[in-house]
This record gives C-alpha cells, structure tokens and sequence, in this order.
C-alpha cells in the first residue's frame, strides 16, 4: 500500500465530490446517533435502570437470615475485625468496584453533574459485569474540587476490591489517579487514561509491526494532549520511543518548551508541562502541518470534526504512515479519505469501520486480572502488559491493514488478558494471592463466561422482561 | 506520572551550567521584554490583582530601558553556553532601594527573576542568585529582598532554602 500511488488520484479528484462523501457520512452518523438515542430513552423509561442487586446465596426460609445477617454473620464481622484482609475472602469485596464520577466531562457532553452521569455509569457497571463478570456499582459522587473527591474515594475504599475513575475532567483527573494510588491499597483506574490509552498502544504495536518500524526509530505526532495522549505519550516513553522524535499538538499547536502557555502549564498541568520540555526534540513549532511532516505515526484523540486532519496533512508524513483518528462520534478524519490520501493503516474508535480502538477491549479485562491476583494497584507495567497480550491476540488471528485488533466479537481474548494482567501483578510482586497462570486463566473464564450465563437465565425466566418494540415513527414507517 | 519521569532531573552543581550571567545590554531589550512578559504573566496565574495591563510590553520596554541606564539598578542577562551562546534565555531585575528608618540602609531588591523552562533546576537559581547578590553587594547593598506573588510557593521554597525568610508582608483587596 504505497503512499504515493494511493494518494495520486485522489489528488486529481474534485474537492467537491469528496466533501459530498464526508457530509453524506456525517449525516448517516447523525441520523443514526438521533435514533440511538431516542431509543435509548424509551428503554431506559421502560427497564428504569440496567443494573440491580442480585442476591448470590440460597434463601430457603427467613431462618437462613440467622446465617447471613445477625446473629450469624457477628462472627463474620468478628473474623474480619481480626484480620482486614479477610474482607476479600468473607464478603464481596474481592469482586466489587466503584464506578467513581463527578460528572465533570461526561462523554462528550461536558461537565453535566454527578445526577446526570448515572445512566452512564450504570452502562459501564452493564460492561464490567457482562464482560468482565465484575460487580460495579455506579458512584457518582457530588464533589467540586480535587482534594473532596480524593477524601471521598478513601473513605469508601473499605467497601471495594477496586476503583474505576470515569469522566473526570482534564487536567484534574491525573492528580486525582496519582493521588488515589498512592492512598489506596487496592488497584485504582481511570478509564479515560489508561484503558483508551492501553488499546491505542495495542493497535500501535501492530501497526509498526505491520509496517516494519520500530518503535525505538519512528517519528509520532500525538493530536490533542487531554486525558488519553498523555498517557499514550507516557506510555510511548516507557516502550522506548525516543522523546525527541515525539511530539504533541493541542488547539495552540504545538507543544514546546518555549511556548508562551508553558509557565502556566508549569501551574496547572504538571503533567503536560513534563512533555513539553522532554518531547519535541529539534525544536518544531507551528501547528499540525508543521508538526506531522515525516512523520510515521499520527495519533488523534482530539475533536470530533472529520476535517481536523486534511488529506495534505498526510501527505506530507512519512511513506507509509499510520493514522489513529480516534475522537467520537466522528473521527478527525473519515477513514476513506486517509486511505485515499495514502494511509497504509487507519484505525478510529468506531465499530462500524476497521480497526476499532475500543477501551472495552481493555477494562473489563484488566480488573478481572488485578482482582483474582488481589493486586494492590495498576503501575504502568500492567497497563502495557495488557496491551501487549490484547496486540499479540491479533496478530495470533492474523494481522492486517484491516483487522489490527481483536474486535468486541472476538470474546476470547479477554480471559487471555485477564490472565496476563494477573500474571503481571504476580512478577511485580504487589499481587496478594499469586495463582498460576492457568488458574487465572480459567478462573476468569469462569467469571466471564457466568455473567452471560446469568443475563440469559434471568431473561428466560422473564425476570428482565424482552425488550418492547420501538415506539413508531411514522414518516419512516411509511417508507417500508 | 510519577517523579522519575520529569524533564529535568535535579543533579549537582557539578554539571557545567547551561547558562551564562553578564550584564544586559541594550540589544537584549526586545528578547528581555519577551522575558519580563513571560514573568508577570505567570504572576497574573497567582492573583487576580496581578493582571497583566494591555500596555505591558510597552512598559516593559520603557522599564528596561531605563534600569540599563541606571546605577540603582542591576539587569542581568542569562545567555545559553556552546551553541546558544547567542541566545537571552533569562534575566533578573534587582533594584537598590534606600531605607531610611532601617539598618541597614541600602537593600537590594530582586523584582524579576525568569528564566526558561528548559534552562532551569540544575543550579541554575542558586547561580542566578549568588551573582545577582555579588552585584548587589558591590553597590552597597547591605540585605538582600525578593519581591513574588505571596501564592508562588516554588518560590517561597527556592528562597526559603536558600537562608531567606520573610521580614514584610503586602496585603491588598481592589478598591
């Protein structure tokens, strides 16, 4: 797939015709979102809620509560009084996580309160315990500033195996994770970060490898530099990517050590500022154009506008070059037009084109793995480990322009992932109940493979009534 | 992130010194006024009261000019070493001021020091300020003040470390 030869006839082609595709796309886009969602409402008024308590032992009698609550279970409380870590052997907790938001940067919808982020954590709690057989409960939590939310999260921590950071804005949400690891004994995670992070690493991988590059010697340009591209950057770091051929471009273009924002950076975002002085050796400055010439690597996760990368923008990179657009809904780029414009390899974070960088490839795995391995947290060696497992999965299956990742459909992959996380924490030697690898294998399949036994079960026995019809829409009835 | 992965690790005095002091000139005005700008920008991040006028760089220009010329004053330029030789990375601005109640009576006031991001830490500031003391000293200043946004506790650090406490304090509320 050469640069050049793919990029000639588009070149000639009208802008015109180009620009109808692109619309035509977005409106498809739009329409689809708008019937989503209306959908999403009629069901979310029908079921009330996606997630409930289900108790998980017999109860044959009111007498068995003499067992499970008083007096019974004073001695329960007795064991554990003794012996805190006994809470993860005698209660839930060994399985059960905090899904903790303040409802600062929801989706893309912004900074919408902790009431209005609730439907969203109980579609991720639906997530963790559909694929990762994990118990979420949705926490959002009515706090302003960082150190409220950080007090918030420690007090509640006797209460969960884990913690799950959502939608915390940037920059606050760095400070927030640091802090809480440090703090907690039990593994903390925001999802923003590392899970959309691991798996923009995961399909990176790949793509050197399908393109022959090493990451040591490519050149990257990281598009927008919130919550993900920073730790993608860090990550980067970590594999060995030579800083100086990395560099970062926000809406002031890009990020140097002598821009006239970097004292402020210095103040406000710590971590920001750490990049800005180590990346971008050679000193480019300007903005996308300026920094994408000779570059291999493009990674966006920026704004949802298809024209925030133009066709010239790859042009002018390597031969070659790889293309993450990333924003949702809409990628900076539509896929047919970075492959028009000679992309070897474009991947997005939409199921509906190839190449899916999906952080529901990542989460649901890595807490299956850090809570059988009882690990005490989430260094970037787990991050990376899982990574790596979900890129090797890939190639295992055969490794294309097209299929990068495993997708959501490829179910297999997450025990697999589940276990390397845990296998990780073990070497790393902060798991507090090493197992085998193959233990944790199957022990994670197990839990996997019962979440969907247990939806099914539930729904065959009209505990979760079927889904009723969508309410009719007349203009479209008529059509058909 | 955590410390290890920081841009500039602090090291010994050891390591030769990225920049280097002499006395500004006037061709280093425009690159000092971008300098100065920088300084009171970051100020302005501490304190709402400390917002940057829309005439500050014209200012600056007028403010530096005149402390070039002036023996109450010491206008140091930082210059990067071996290839940025030519470069004004930095500066400080330190003011002989008397004291007429006080002893002792002439004080020598540090009212700006900047230097860029990438020329700090590596005893960059414990240099900067030694000779900025010597000149002082050598125009007969007799205790040495540095004047920062009472919220800028990097420098409250840097200065505390380095023997400084503070002897006055300026309150304000907008009128």
């Amino acid at each position: 797939m050469a640069g050049s030869s793919a990029a000639a006839p588009d070149r000639g082609r009208p802008a015109r015709r180009r620009d109808a595709q692109e619309s035509a796309a977005a409106r498809k886009s739009e329409a689809e979102t708008d019937a989503l969602g209306r959908r999403a409402v009629e069901l979310s008024r029908f079921y009330s809620g996606k997630v409930e308590t289900v108790p998980k032992v017999p109860v044959r009698s009111l007498g068995d509560f003499a067992l499970w609550y008083t007096p019974g279970v004073a001695e329960v409380s007795r064991s554990i009084h003794a012996d805190p870590a006994l809470s993860f052997e005698l209660t839930g907790r060994w399985n059960t996580i905090a899904i903790v938001t303040d409802g600062s940067r929801v989706l893309g919808l912004g900074d919408i309160g902790a009431e209005a982020a609730l439907p969203v954590m109980e579609g991720k709690a639906l997530l963790f315990k559909w694929l990762g057989g994990v118990d979420a409960v949705p926490l959002p939590i009515s706090v302003r500033s960082p150190d409220a939310f950080i007090e918030t999260v420690e007090r509640l921590a006797p209460s969960f195996g884990g913690i799950n950071l959502e939608d915390i804005a940037s920059p606050k949400c760095f400070g927030i994770l640091e802090e809480l690891s440090k703090r907690l004994p039990i593994p903390v995670w925001h999802d923003d970060q590392l899970g959309t992070a691991a798996s923009t690493i995961a399909g990176v991988l790949n793509a050197l490898e399908l393109t022959g590059r090493s990451v040591k010697s490519v050149r990257t340009v990281l598009l927008g530099a919130g919550a993900a591209n920073l730790v993608t950057a860090r990550l980067l770091l970590t594999l060995g990517h030579d800083p100086h051929r990395l560099t970062l471009v926000d809406q002031r273009g890009v990020l140097h050590a002598e821009r006239e924002d970097v004292d402020e950076l210095m103040l406000r975002n710590p971590w920001k500022y750490r990049l800005a002085l180590r990346t971008n050796g050679g000193g480019r400055t300007g903005g996308l154009a300026e920094a994408v010439a000779g570059a291999d690597l493009l990674l966006a996760a920026s704004t949802p506008d298809p024209n925030t990368i133009r066709p010239e923008h790859l042009r002018a990179m390597a031969p070659e070059p790889i293309v993450f657009a990333l924003a949702n809904p809409v990628p900076e780029i539509w896929p047919e037009v970075a492959t028009g414009a000679g992309a070897a390899i474009v991947a997005t974070g939409r199921s509906d084109f190839p190449n899916q960088v999906n952080n529901s490839l990542i989460f649901p795995a890595v807490f299956r793995g850090v809570l059988d391995a009882r690990a005490r947290s989430i260094p970037d060696e787990i991050v990376l480990e899982a990574a790596r497992e979900l890129a090797r999965h890939a190639r295992d299956k055969g490794l294309s322009a097209h299929h990068l990742l495993p997708t959501m459909e490829e179910s297999e992959v997450f025990p697999h992932v589940a276990a390397a996380v845990a296998d990780a924490s073990v070497r790393l030697g902060i798991a507090r109940r090493p197992l085998s690898h193959d233990e944790y294998f199957e022990r994670a399949r197990t839990l996997m493979v019962r979440s969907g036994r247990l939806v099914r079960a539930l729904a065959r026995a009209r505990l979760t009534p079927p889904m009723p019809r969508p309410a009719a829409r007349a203009p479209r009835r008529k059509r058909t | 992130m955590t410390a290890s992965n920081e841009g500039a690790p602090r090291t010994t005095e050891t390591q030769p010194l990225p920049i280097h002091l002499r006395p500004a000139r006037p061709a280093d005005v425009p690159a000092l006024v971008g300098l100065l700008l920088r300084l009171k920008r970051l100020n302005e991040e501490f304190d709402p009261l400390l917002k940057v006028r829309d005439d500050a760089e014209k200012q600056a220009r007028t403010v530096l000019e005149a402390n070039l010329g002036d023996p109450k004053a010491v206008v140091l330029a930082a210059e990067g070493v071996g290839s940025e030789k030519e470069k004004v990375v930095g500066f400080v601005r330190a003011l002989l001021r008397e004291r007429p109640f006080y002893s002792p009576e002439w004080e020598g006031v540090i009212v700006d020091i900047y230097l860029l991001p990438l020329y700090r830490r590596r005893g960059v500031g414990e240099y900067v300020l030694r000779e900025t003391t010597a000149a002082l000293k050598a125009k007969g200043a007799g205790v040495v003040t540095a004047e920062f946004p009472a919220q800028n506790e990097i420098a409250s650090r840097f200065y505390a470390k380095r023997g400084f406490r503070p002897i006055t304090a300026v309150h304000a509320r907008s009128l």
